[in-house]
């Protein structure tokens, strides 16, 4: 067996191309699900109620279905239900089919990553004593001002290794992108390899691209952590 | 200046106050004593509302409310002051000594941020704290987080102050430091309410000694008066079994 090194040089180059579309779903989604999954959580640890029940059944739901399987759902779903809605019912004439395929990418992505981050965010938020918020409260800010002030900090920082765990597992998950036909760095890699028939060689590139784009991601996340938990550290003295 | 009445609480089926009443004058020193489940702590944690009492009234600055009709404003005019010492201090982990203080003053008062800090300082400076601004509470002892727990009290100037078994959590050589604050706010006038098992702190700095026992107030009256002639057997029985070793007592 014998590498074709001038094609793996040709496919990284090409692949390359691919990397800010990986990029790009990657944190379009994160925008989207951070804050989305934050007020998830905050609502589900302060109130009941009905609003609860549907953000349970939603996580359950989510997390109870493989991505793949969300993905082709999704993908057949959501294009021919609004082509019905504009076109057959509200009559605006709008062809739906010509989206580009990433926006659904941003959809599938961020409903999948919004319920797995609002359980992240759920037991950081549980992991700061009642007793940090009793104090803020005695002294006289509101629970809102705690909350912001005292107990989300602190929950941000437990947070943040399960968050670059999301992430990663949310930047490799995109290479599933390609079933919906967006052209990232494995769509790039496949048709390549689909050409000569070197399977092989095209997902040795991708495996080298994914481990550096993983490192990357988990550098910054233990260099943010370092930042943020400098509290936590115990010096003598 | 502060009067609770037949306040009573539950906790599912088990009833923890049956109907306590108190009266705190400025300048009071009020320790409440009573064996562990005798509802002290709850008493004192239902006055500042961070448990909700099902029954009673409190008067206090100018406030008069049921306890389970109290709205958001006037729990919140009442927090405004008050001032609460936690049993593990509960100091904010992500915010230095200095920054603990101030927290009351800057968010919840909007007192400017250079008035902040001088009045912070200031506060820890009495609890003899002056080199330690900068400290996170992960790198103070067990002694110096609750004198900055008092700190954070006493720096909004409340009328009252609560202090909730403040040296229960501590190494008893670090005891000392934190009673020794305490005896300086009382003596220069403040007003608190401390439950604590302290007999020489009751013995010598309170005006009055309150004894409660499961969930009602048994007796009350001056440290002389509790310490050497109590009425009533619980409260006998109580002070024999905590003074037996480093107390002689007559009845």
């Amino acid at each position: 067996m014998k590498l074709n090194t001038q094609f793996m040089g040709q496919t990284l180059i090409h692949a390359l191309a691919g990397v800010p579309v990986t990029l790009e779903i990657t944190i379009v989604t994160l925008l989207i699900s951070v804050p989305l999954a934050f007020l998830m959580a905050l609502a589900r640890i302060k109130g009941r109620g009905i609003g609860n029940r549907i953000i349970s059944v939603y996580v359950s739901m989510i997390r109870s279905t493989p991505v793949v399987l969300q993905i082709l759902f999704l993908y057949s779903l959501i294009p021919t239900l609004l082509n019905y809605l504009l076109n057959q019912v509200w009559h605006l004439d709008i062809n739906i089919f010509r989206v580009n395929p990433i926006v659904y990418a941003f959809v599938v992505f961020s409903l999948n990553t919004t319920a797995i981050l609002s359980e992240v965010f759920r037991s950081a938020l549980l992991t700061v004593g009642k007793g940090q918020m009793e104090a803020a409260l005695c002294a006289g800010l509101t629970s809102w001002q705690a909350y912001i002030r005292i107990v989300i900090p602190q929950a941000l920082v437990s947070a943040l290794p399960n968050l670059c765990n999301t992430s990663i597992n949310l930047l490799k998950s995109t290479s599933l992108a390609f079933m919906m036909t967006v052209k990232d760095i494995m769509a790039i890699t496949k048709v390549d390899a689909a050409f000569g028939y070197n399977y092989i060689e095209a997902y040795l590139v991708v495996f080298v691209i994914y481990i550096v784009l993983c490192t990357v991601v988990q550098l910054l996340f233990t260099f943010i952590e370092k930042n943020l938990s400098g509290y936590k550290k115990l010096v003598a003295g | 200046m502060l009067e609770v009445k037949d306040i009573h609480k539950k906790f599912g089926d088990h009833e923890i106050l049956k109907g306590v009443s108190l009266n705190v004058e400025k300048g009071d020193i009020i320790v409440i004593l009573g064996p562990s489940g005798s509802g002290k702590t709850t008493l004192l944690r239902s006055i500042n509302f961070l448990e909700r009492a099902e029954k009673g009234t409190i008067d206090f600055k100018g406030i008069h409310t049921e306890f389970r009709s109290a709205g958001k404003k006037q729990i919140h005019e009442i927090r405004q002051h008050t001032g609460f010492v936690f049993q593990n201090y509960n100091l904010y982990a992500n915010k230095t000594a200095l920054e603990n203080v101030t927290e009351g003053l800057t968010v919840a008062r909007r007192v400017p941020k250079e008035e902040a800090i001088r009045r912070g300082k200031e506060a820890l400076d009495k609890v003899g704290l002056s080199d330690r601004y900068d400290f996170y509470p992960s790198q103070l002892s067990g002694g110096q987080q609750q004198r900055v727990g008092i700190a954070r009290a006493i720096v909004t100037n409340p009328d009252v102050i609560l202090f909730d078994e403040p040296t229960s959590a501590l190494d008893p050589e670090l005891v000392g430091e934190v009673l020794n604050v305490m005896k300086t706010l009382a003596k220069e006038g403040a007003t608190m309410i401390v439950v604590t098992h302290e007999m020489s702190f009751a013995q010598s700095v309170a005006s009055r000694v309150v004894f409660m026992d499961q969930g009602v107030v048994v007796e009350e009256g001056s440290p002389h008066q509790m310490f050497s002639a109590p009425k009533d057997p619980r409260t006998m029985q109580f002070l024999k079994r905590v003074l037996r070793e480093d107390f002689d007592y007559n009845i």
